[in-house]
């Protein structure tokens, strides 16, 4: 053994140790425990004079035979203790970091499918068990999960009356404990504070990644964590809920006091002068002639409330559907100016529109309303005579289109709400409207991505503005002019 | 029923819209016969020899525009059609399908006769009418037969195509003429969905014949619909 010329006696049993150290460091306890007792043996054989042979010439050896091996056997033992420690800890922090991942996700989660989504992946992912949350009707009966397509979640031999009983009783039942041991699912509460907001199913491939008691803990801990993320939820979607019926009845109410002061105002009106008609024996023709006109124009002011109402109502309901094609501006104006008609009789009205406006690509039959609603507004809220100014100009790469009347302008406090819905000019007992109008144009004006304002201008009156985005115009070409005998001038 | 009596068909299932229309009608020295359904309508068609037929585009049976492609297979009389105001849609239809007019409820009495006589002096007119050698709306006067067009006596210069479009909108005069029609007209089929031509050249025609193109008195947009040249 040329070793043995090299190295003193002791510093080959150190040589056993870490042989030792480094068995006991890759593989089992038993291992260790076999190499500790072989290095003694092997030390004894090889090294111990008399050589290659176990008997021993002196006595002292023995001592370091016998040290050697409790040494051995130390070594091994705390060397493999450390690596169980190691695994321990490695798999405690896995567990902490899933349970962390999962948590973090299901704060996010707005909505139970969501939370259902993020709690079959991280639970399946962690106990490697087909999972299912199964969740409560409104009637309290719990309902199997929407079967759907392929990749989600598929527990095998899912029994909804196991889930009912868990959901009903508070208690964890099927494989693994007392109730109902037979089925192949386990299923447990999602508890919450409130009360129980489901029942989670598990069909482990591995029963002791789920019922090693670390295991199983960490379990309820994900279910409480995916109960109280459902409880939030819960809640959240009551809280909207009864905001938006608060809301709801809120507007209804503004709805009908706005609609039963300027519908029946007119009706009135209508039913006073018809009966007039048909009972006044002695109304002179002209009164008559007067009364029937009063009667059609009342009429007609109730069939601009009822339109403004339906398109209200058309445009909420079923959102703003554009027709977009490319106007000129200027004809969009002439129409609306022509639909406010004879209203404008007593103002006098002023265009002017930048000659070099380029096409603009709007729905015509939307902007000509809201031109009208804010020429027709303008008219309503100023004495006769006065002048509404239209212009239209480009101003920051977009169109800009202004109504401004030098009438008694808006009060500063209305410049903002006035385009809410339901809100009236100060004067509104002597003026019809239901304040719908502003409201229609700001969703006609934001629907082709633009604003709408009102201020009141410097030298008295008020203005509306709004403005349409400038687009790429499609070009005409030349030789769309025809040829024809005449040749073209211009 | 004397032969110089205008006869008048109603296509409505309101009664009370009926009733209405029957009483203005009658002022006016029609015969009024009445119809609830479009079958109805078209059977009173048939056998009334009507010289005019007002439609209400909502029938309870049949959709309105069905009931006008049915007539056009057989006979060019004057239709005019009653719409709500919401259906932009059904009036294109309804006009592209051969009606000559509408109007959008509710309307004045007024505005029903003035458009009425509009399609009968249309459809009354004999052919040789096509032959005017003149036509005169506000102040400008066309000379169909040299091509010129005068503004207060001074004459303006269109282009070839501004011309065609005065020209087809002055073979309709007073009747509405979607923009399909026009551009078919016009530009010929291949350019029936490029309304923006028609748009700008319509832009132009008022710039150059109308005191005010933002307010025009005789080049009138029918929104969402199309163009009518007004006397």
């Amino acid at each position: 053994m040329p070793l043995a010329q090299h190295l003193s006696l002791t510093n080959i049993v150190m040589l056993y140790l870490v042989s030792v150290m480094l068995v006991a460091f890759r593989f089992s306890r038993g291992a260790a425990i076999v190499s500790s007792v072989l290095s003694v043996v092997a030390f004894d054989f090889f090294f111990v004079p008399p050589k290659l042979s176990f008997s021993v010439s002196d006595a002292q050896y023995l001592v370091t035979f016998a040290v050697m091996l409790a040494m051995a056997l130390l070594i091994s033992n705390l060397t493999y203790n450390l690596r169980y420690q190691v695994r321990v800890a490695t798999l405690r922090e896995r567990r902490a970091r899933s349970l962390y991942e999962a948590a973090r996700e299901l704060s996010g989660a707005v909505q139970t499918e969501q939370i259902v989504e993020i709690a079959n992946r991280n639970i399946r992912g962690v106990f490697q068990a087909e999972t299912a949350v199964l969740l409560p009707d409104l009637s309290e009966r719990i309902v199997p999960p929407p079967v759907t397509s392929g990749t989600d979640q598929k527990v095998p031999a899912l029994d909804t009356a196991i889930a009912q009983w868990v959901f009903d009783h508070q208690q964890p039942a099927g494989y693994g404990t007392d109730t109902l041991s037979a089925s192949p699912v386990y299923y447990l509460p999602l508890k919450a504070p409130i009360r129980v907001r489901g029942v989670l199913a598990l069909a482990p491939s591995n029963p002791r990644l789920v019922f090693v008691p670390e295991q199983h803990r960490l379990l309820e801990t994900f279910a409480s964590q995916i109960a109280l993320a459902l409880e939030r939820v819960h809640f959240v979607h009551v809280a909207q809920e009864a905001l938006m019926k608060i809301e709801s009845e809120r507007l209804r109410n503004s709805l009908l006091s706005a609609i039963s002061h300027d519908l029946r105002t007119p009706l009135t009106a209508l039913v006073g002068i018809a009966s007039t008609l048909a009972t006044g024996t002695n109304l002179s023709e002209h009164n008559r002639r007067e009364l029937a006109q009063a009667a059609a124009d009342e009429a007609m002011r109730m069939s601009g409330l009822v339109s403004n109402l339906l398109d209200m109502a058309r445009l909420q309901a079923e959102g703003v559907h554009l027709n977009r094609q490319w106007h000129v501006l200027e004809e969009i104006v002439g129409s609306a100016l022509r639909s406010v008609g004879q209203a404008l009789a007593g103002h006098e009205v002023q265009v002017s529109l930048d000659p070099a406006l380029p096409l603009i690509y709007i729905d015509s039959v939307l902007i000509e309303r809201v031109l009208y609603n804010l020429v027709e507004n303008a008219v309503k809220y100023t004495p006769s005579g006065s002048t509404i100014r239209i212009t239209g100009q480009i101003r920051e790469g977009s169109l800009a289109v202004s109504v401004t009347d030098n009438g008694p302008g808006l009060p500063p406090h209305m410049l903002e709400s006035v385009f809410e819905k339901f809100t009236r000019g100060e004067r509104e007992s002597s003026t019809t409207g239901v304040g719908l109008g502003l409201a229609i144009c700001r969703t006609i004006v934001q629907a082709h991505h633009g604003r709408i304002w009102a201020e009141n201008v410097r030298e008295g009156g008020a203005q509306f503005t709004f403005t349409l985005p400038l687009l790429e115009p499609p070009v005409i070409p030349e030789q769309l002019e025809i040829d024809a005998d005449k040749p073209g001038q211009e | 029923m004397t032969t110089s009596q205008h006869v008048a068909i109603v296509i409505e299932d309101e009664k009370q819209i009926r009733r209405f229309l029957r009483t203005s009608l009658e002022a006016e020295g029609f015969a009024v016969y009445e119809a609830e359904t479009g079958r109805q309508g078209l059977v009173e068609a048939a056998t009334r020899k009507p010289d005019l037929l007002i439609l209400d585009l909502g029938l309870p049976d049949m959709d309105g525009v069905d009931v006008i492609r049915d007539l056009r297979t057989w006979t060019e009389l004057p239709i005019i059609v009653l719409s709500a105001r919401i259906e932009e849609a059904g009036k294109i239809d309804a006009l592209d399908a051969g009606a000559d007019d509408y109007l959008t409820k509710p309307f004045g009495v007024g505005e029903l006769l003035a458009r009425i006589r509009v399609v009968l002096r249309r459809h009354g007119a004999a052919p040789e009418a096509n032959n005017k050698s003149e036509f005169c709306f506000g102040e400008v006067r066309v000379d169909l037969g040299n091509r010129h067009v005068f503004r207060a006596g001074v004459e303006v210069h269109l282009t070839s195509t501004e011309y065609r479009l005065l020209g087809v909108l002055i073979r309709n005069a007073g009747k509405v003429l979607t923009h399909r029609q026009l551009l078919r007209e016009v530009w010929g089929p291949a350019h029936v969905d490029s309304s923006h031509y028609l748009r700008t050249y319509m832009a132009h025609l008022r710039q150059k014949l109308e005191s005010d193109p933002a307010q025009p008195n005789h080049l009138i947009t029918e929104t969402g619909v199309g163009y009518r040249l007004v006397e």
